[in-house]
């Protein structure tokens, strides 16, 4: 029982961090129809940029997070506006997004390692003390990243259900041309979600990398994996989905880590993402699109 | 320098077959196969084991591993192959259904990620992250491995096995099988409404491809005599996936080209760099080259070097490219020759019978998406040898309808039956191949294929038009396929398109495109043709001329069901009609009888 709880304690803060991550991923594939690779590698860069401004800018960590922040925004808007949109204005097929994601996700990480190399970087920053409750054991630091999750997804669900942003976001998720046709300024919106995923994905990149405590420039080169599971598992483009499904996926492996063997806390994931590909390709409670 | 020469002959020779599998699965089935590294990982694993001893007798135990049966050549290297071919097996169930092709291609990469992870910490199977290492050598008790004769004549032998691989590729993707299997890459929804079973084609094809990977794994692990996980990480697919778009999707000469230029000159010019003083820059910068090799190649040129060359099949030299021009220009498609086409003859039509049974029947026949029924229990009847209209405001659900009774769209509930059978879960490409062929609403040409490609690849039956049959070559099916294209040829005459046979088809005007694709549909020789609105965005002169020949296959024993929105044209030319409205048969009859209905009146004001 212990284990599990304390397990379960791991599970959660891994939960917190893919639920950042994931919601923005999905947003992203959501309005654009993009599965972004290339994700993984702007968390990474965005993650260093907070490093420079903690260590070389002699900025708390906790401040310097925002330029990881701004950083995710930026790099994202710039990849989708110069990148994606314009092999999509040619009519390709998905497929070739994809491996142009790939592309972009080598250039990323890799221009990273050439620049940092191959060493380990950790940020300057304190664990605090650490709390035991339930059986649990945490840190205060992955508690305020807990934190942070609970309240960033809070913002996400006041976005999506109560502006006039989030109901255009979601319109156009639906049904881009019929959103288009109704008035709503689709390449506007498209850029604003990538904007506000990137901002995401460069949290989600930092808050990543100050859990893990020590990290390299091809850290999140295989996070895309659990990404993928937390979003097929709740719904290609379904930010509640997501939420849930990086719930799933976090406290999933975590607990069969302690269970199992840690070497093979992804096969789940992995065994996941495959089920729901093969059975349920939109998800749990996801959309099946008309014709 | 020699023994560097004989290298690079080798590691040639491997990344080529590698490459020529990976286009042939992904340049010309369309299968993003990111998982390919793993089918090569198999085969090195697979021949270094056959060909080693058992790990506890061998080189004292250090190194643990499965088997170990102490194979004589060239049994490894078979094993290797048949190895790639079987792991292609469980992956036929992320590209055998309609899964979008690029939540297939992440389910692969993904599982090469983790079969990768998997090897690495699981010592007993491949000895873990260490790797197999002492991997004997092919023959090597009959010559000296380190010899330089040794090593061109391994090199040798490699090349010969790539120039097989490279002639057993042609003679498949060249067959009629081959058209198939670019007909469901260009679109695949399509293919499988003509007949072509995507499941099988895709298997074959991934099969084919894990064999040949094996195999290049193979040579490869005898030349190197050691394999580790090291060596088959998720991205060495990339630079696979980067030499055949540089190369030519589609081109084998282009893969070939891919192979010589990415995976082995990187690796090569690297060599002749200068020592830096930072070890890990030079891969980290080979990496982001490789990245903005497969960017900047999709953007400037997306068809490779050697792009996909164009099938003629018409024998006639010099190609018409259609000139694009405005939608007026349907109205001078001159359909003058069509009348003295002997449709019996040309779509071995059955003789016209006078009764008008029902052949195609639906009862109760309800569709819900996410909650929303679209269709909800129509019962209706296709009587044969009859040109039945389908009518509706938009929205009432008859697209819907007839995707499912052709097979696109599964129903929530109802029955479908057909000659008196039921057919309500046979899968769409068997009830093509059974007589049931439609067409679609949205453009559906099979873009990269020729016009005349587009016609033949429709015909069934033919004997090149499956995996064993394309592998007994053009003599096998040579004749035939002469007699199709020439039918499909006739046929073009007819339309009045004979001109643009050997342009493609994805640049033809849209009145051109319906025109190609009833064509299409016609040679696939349906009994029951359901067509879905076959005249939007055509010119209205146009509309007729198709409608007068719809009228004369009906009269040569067809039956036909048409889904339209032009009021016009059902009154011309339809007879029964049927109204659906918002997902309901709300009436059927004459188009007289209809016009008296006040219910049919006003959905039509009202919808």
């Amino acid at each position: 029982m212990s284990v599990f709880l304390s397990s379960l304690g791991f599970g959660l803060i891994t939960a917190a961090v893919l639920a950042i991550a994931t919601v923005g991923f999905t947003l992203q594939f959501a309005v654009t129809n993009v599965l972004n690779l290339a994700y993984g590698s702007v968390m990474i860069n965005s993650a260093f940029v907070t490093y420079y401004l903690n260590i070389h800018a002699h900025l708390n960590a906790w401040v310097a997070l925002i330029g990881g922040v701004v950083t995710g925004a930026i790099v994202s808007y710039l990849i989708n506006r110069f990148i994606f949109t314009p092999f999509q204005r040619r009519q390709l097929p998905p497929i070739t997004i994809v491996i142009v994601a790939l592309g972009v996700d080598l250039c990323g990480t890799f221009g990273l390692q050439a620049i940092v190399g191959g060493s380990y970087f950790s940020y300057k920053q304190s664990f605090g003390r650490e709390w035991h409750f339930l059986g649990m054991y945490l840190s205060t630091l992955q508690l305020t990243i807990i934190a942070i999750a609970v309240v960033v997804l809070g913002l996400i669900h006041w976005l999506l259900k109560y502006t006039k942003l989030g109901k255009a976001m979601r319109a156009t998720s639906a049904n881009m041309n019929l959103a288009r046709n109704s008035g709503v300024r689709t390449q506007w919106v498209i850029s604003t979600t990538w904007i506000i995923s990137g901002g995401l994905c460069g949290l989600a990149g930092t808050v990543f990398a100050m859990d893990t405590g020590v990290f390299v420039a091809t850290s999140a080169q295989l996070y895309i994996v659990l990404l993928l599971a937390a979003m097929f598992l709740g719904g290609p483009g379904e930010p509640y989905g997501a939420m849930l499904g990086a719930l799933t996926i976090g406290v999933a492996t975590e607990v069969s880590a302690a269970f199992i063997n840690p070497e093979y806390k992804e096969v789940i994931a992995f065994l996941v993402l495959l089920g729901m590909l093969t059975f349920r390709p939109y998800g749990i409670f996801g959309k099946e699109k008309t014709l | 320098m020699a023994f560097y020469i004989a290298t690079i002959i080798v590691y040639g020779a491997v990344d080529s077959m590698a490459c020529l599998a990976l286009n042939a699965e992904f340049g010309f089935a369309g299968l993003s196969n990111f998982g390919f590294i793993i089918f090569q990982a198999v085969g090195a694993y697979v021949a270094a084991i056959l060909s080693m001893g058992g790990w506890k007798t061998s080189n004292a135990g250090f190194q643990q591993y499965v088997l170990g049966w102490h194979l004589p050549f060239p049994l490894p290297w078979i094993g290797a192959a048949l190895a790639g071919g079987l792991l292609a097996l469980p992956f036929v169930f992320l590209v055998g259904k309609r899964l979008r092709g690029d939540f297939a291609a992440v389910g692969l990469l993904v599982s090469a990620v983790l079969l990768n992870q998997l090897v690495t910490n699981f010592v007993p199977l491949f000895n873990g992250a260490a790797g197999i290492s002492l991997v004997p050598a092919p023959f090597q008790g009959f010559f000296n491995p380190q010899g330089l004769q040794y090593q061109f004549a391994y090199g040798g032998v490699a090349v010969v096995l790539c120039v097989l691989v490279y002639f057993l590729l042609r003679r498949m993707t060249e067959s009629p099988y081959g058209r198939s299997l670019r007909a469901m890459r260009d679109n695949d929804i399509v293919a499988d409404a003509l007949g072509k079973n995507l499941r099988v084609q895709r298997t074959s094809m991934m099969v084919l491809g894990g064999m040949i990977a094996g195999l290049s794994g193979a040579v490869l692990v005898g030349f190197i005599n050691l394999w580790s996980p090291g060596a088959w990480g998720y991205a060495e697919t990339i630079v696979l996936f980067a030499a055949v778009i540089v190369g030519g999707a589609g081109n084998h000469k282009g893969a070939v080209l891919g192979a010589i230029l990415v995976p082995l000159g990187f690796e090569e010019i690297t060599r002749f760099l200068p020592p830096l003083s930072n070890p890990a820059l030079v891969p980290a910068l080979e990496w982001v080259a490789i990245g903005l090799l497969i960017i900047l190649f999709l953007w400037f040129r997306p068809n490779g070097i050697l792009p996909e060359r164009r099938r003629i099949l018409s024998g006639v030299i010099g190609v018409i490219e259609p000139v694009p021009t405005g939608d007026d220009s349907d109205a001078l498609i001159n359909l003058g020759k069509i009348d003295q086409m002997d449709f019996r003859s040309l779509l071995n039509l059955e003789t016209a019978s006078t009764s008008h049974d029902v052949i195609l029947l639906s009862e109760n026949l309800t569709r819900a998406f996410n909650g929303v029924t679209v269709v909800a229990d129509v019962s209706i009847e296709i009587q044969r040898g009859r040109l039945t209209g389908i009518i509706g405001p938009n929205g009432a659900g008859k697209s819907t309808t007839l995707a499912m009774l052709a097979g696109t769209l599964a129903p929530t509930s109802g029955r479908i039956m057909y000659e008196g059978r039921d057919i309500t879960s046979m899968p769409s490409h068997e009830r093509a191949r059974a007589g049931i062929i439609r067409t679609f609403q949205l453009a559906s040409e099979f873009k990269r294929l020729t016009v005349l490609e587009n016609l033949v690849s429709a015909i069934p039956r033919q004997q090149g038009d499956t995996f064993w049959g394309a592998a007994r070559g053009r003599r096998f099916w040579g004749q035939e396929d002469k007699v199709n294209i020439e039918r499909a040829q006739e046929m073009l005459e007819g339309f009045g398109l004979s001109q643009y046979a050997d342009s493609y088809a994805g640049g033809l005007s849209g009145g051109q495109r319906r025109l190609v694709e009833i064509m299409r549909a016609l040679l696939a020789e349906p009994k029951v043709l359901l067509l879905d609105e076959p005249m939007a965005g055509v010119h209205p002169s146009l509309a007729h001329k198709i409608g007068d020949q719809l009228t004369r296959l009906v009269d040569s024993g067809m039956t036909i069901a048409m889904v339209e929105h032009e009021l016009a044209i059902m009154d011309a030319f339809c007879d029964p009609v049927i109204v659906l409205a918002e997902g309901r048969v709300l009436a059927q009859g004459t188009m007289a009888e209809l016009r008296a209905n006040e219910e049919v009146v006003e959905a039509y004001l009202v919808g």
